[in-house]
């Protein structure tokens, strides 16, 4: 699938190729491996555009998300999981004073977040 | 210190006593040989939610380890739940295939089929088919020798099972006041789940303890939760093994930019104060407007937490007496827009980051109590849920848990 946004949004796009992850694992993985001068210029970029962004998702049903949409709806999940680490964690990529994170499972991690399915079960 | 008088909970619960706590009962085999034999193999635990096996055929098996067993729970034609032994009657192979802790699956004819060598049982039970029967020469009796059952009862969507023989006392006898307590409580209305899970090396008790406070939310959750100014915990009620209290904060800072928009898009956090006019009349009952949520404990092992809007529950499940399988559910309602997907996912990142911080405790709780540097832990008044949990544990097992 490509990353290219939808129009409108076009100066999100250097954000889109690291960013735009439809799982939570994904995105979990990534902000642990960014630095947090990564994290702060990917918050500062796109969370002012959250708003305009979910806008335009909410054209659609939840879970018939068009390919054309879902890097763009991908993008701000990644400032969902991205904000609390430049808001209250100082810009560090790890929750501190944590246990270890890879030990933590998840059963809707490896979900595409957009289609909405989380487990009903287990 | 504060003096008997001015603590609350010890004058309200003069029962429970107020001397420090043994910690031998954390790290001793002793104690958790008696545990297993008297409180899990005993008691009704928690297995799961209607939701889980919904449609007729649909079934869950899940390991129980500290009594050795894995519990098939299948929903028959009848719309009955039944829960089973997974172990065949034929030479005792598991009859379902499992893949983990926990595993689903569906029949539509409702039947489960062992695959050694394809004996077939329906959901209550009994033997259906046997290939080549004839060829036994014992006499088989289909009823008699079907899969062994166990005792399965549902409390408000709450699936529970009791591995006793005969139970001491039915389910809602065991709940008691407790079920009254949350009977009004929406659950089904708030039915998208989160669900983490962990090995963690410490004694359940720890992880049960650590979320069984509030004292502990301004130090290890000022990460996460940086605006709570002071807490309380108010309205604490014991029903016979169980437990359970109100969390009210103070709260010092606004939310940040990112919670405010997702609380703003989605009623799934516990950054923000309840709507309370939306809670059944015994949560939060003068109706005070700081409060948070409701925490309670239900004996042995599982917690369940209500707010308006939400609900989660944790659940330790012991494998041996110093590790745990640790469950996390945050409950919130199926989103109806991107908009609202977007607030669930910000609120629900931010509990699993204090689930985080909760569960970093524990391992060290329990490396350290097994230093055997220290004896005895010490209890403060608004700790009360942890001094009943002693209590109910030395009644069960017969092991003091007070230090005299």
């Amino acid at each position: 699938m490509s990353n290219t946004l939808p129009t409108g949004f076009e100066q999100l796009e250097p954000f889109a190729a690291d960013w735009a992850l439809a799982t939570q694992n994904e995105r979990s993985t990534k902000r642990r491996a960014a630095s947090p001068n990564e994290l702060k210029a990917f918050y500062n970029a796109v969370f002012p555009e959250v708003q305009r962004i979910l806008e335009a998702c909410d054209k659609f049903p939840v879970g018939s998300l068009p390919p054309s949409h879902q890097p763009l709806f991908n993008l701000s999940l990644s400032v969902a999981e991205v904000s609390p680490h430049v808001e209250n964690y100082g810009g560090s990529p790890d929750v501190p004073f944590a246990f270890e994170e890879t030990r933590f499972l998840s059963a809707h991690g490896d979900h595409a977040t957009w289609r909405s399915e989380p487990p009903s079960r287990g | 210190m504060t003096e008997i008088g001015k603590a609350r909970w010890a004058t309200k619960f003069p029962e429970l006593g107020t001397k420090p706590i043994a910690i031998e009962p954390l790290v001793s085999q002793d104690m958790f040989e008696r545990e297993r034999d008297e409180i899990f193999k005993k008691t009704w635990l928690k297995v799961g939610r209607v939701e889980e096996v919904a449609k007729v055929g649909d079934y869950k098996v899940k390991r129980i380890d500290v009594a050795n067993t894995s519990i098939i729970l299948m929903h028959g034609k009848d719309g009955r739940i039944r829960a089973f032994h997974n172990v065949c009657s034929h030479r005792a192979n598991k009859v379902v295939d499992e893949v983990g802790e926990e595993t689903f699956g569906n029949s539509r004819a409702a039947v489960m089929t062992c695959r050694f060598h394809g004996w077939v049982y329906d959901a209550e039970g009994d033997i259906v088919h046997i290939p080549q029967e004839e060829m036994f020469l014992s006499c088989i009796d289909k009823k008699e020798d079907g899969l062994a059952s166990v005792h399965c009862d549902v409390w408000n969507g709450f699936i529970f099972i009791n591995l006793a023989e005969i139970p001491k006392q039915g389910l809602k006898e065991y709940l008691k006041g407790y079920a009254n307590h949350f009977e009004a409580f929406p659950f089904d209305d708030h039915p998208y789940c989160y669900t983490y899970v962990t090995e963690l090396n410490c004694n359940w008790k720890i992880g049960v303890d650590a979320f069984a406070e509030a004292y502990h939310v301004q130090t290890i959750h000022a990460g996460t939760f940086p605006g709570v100014r002071s807490i309380e915990f108010n309205d604490v009620e014991l029903f016979g093994d169980h437990r359970t209290g109100g969390i009210y904060v103070d709260s010092g800072a606004p939310p940040s930019p990112a919670a405010a928009l997702a609380h703003k898009l989605a009623r799934a956090s516990l950054g923000e104060f309840a709507d309370t006019s939306l809670l059944p009349a015994t949560i939060n009952p003068q109706r005070r407007e700081n409060f948070v949520f409701e925490l309670s404990v239900m004996f042995p092992n599982f917690l369940l937490h209500v707010t308006d809007g939400l609900w989660f529950t944790h659940q330790f499940w012991p494998i041996s007496k110093d590790k745990t399988l640790w469950e996390g559910k945050y409950y919130v309602s199926k989103p109806s827009s991107y908009s609202m997907l977007w607030g669930l996912e910000h609120s629900q990142i931010l509990q699993r980051n204090a689930w985080l911080e909760d569960t970093a405790t524990m391992e060290a709780t329990h490396a350290a109590a097994e230093s055997g540097a220290k004896s005895k832990m010490f209890l403060q008044d608004e700790e009360v849920l942890l001094r009943h949990g002693y209590h109910v544990l030395a009644k069960y097992t017969g092991i003091p848990t007070e230090i005299e």
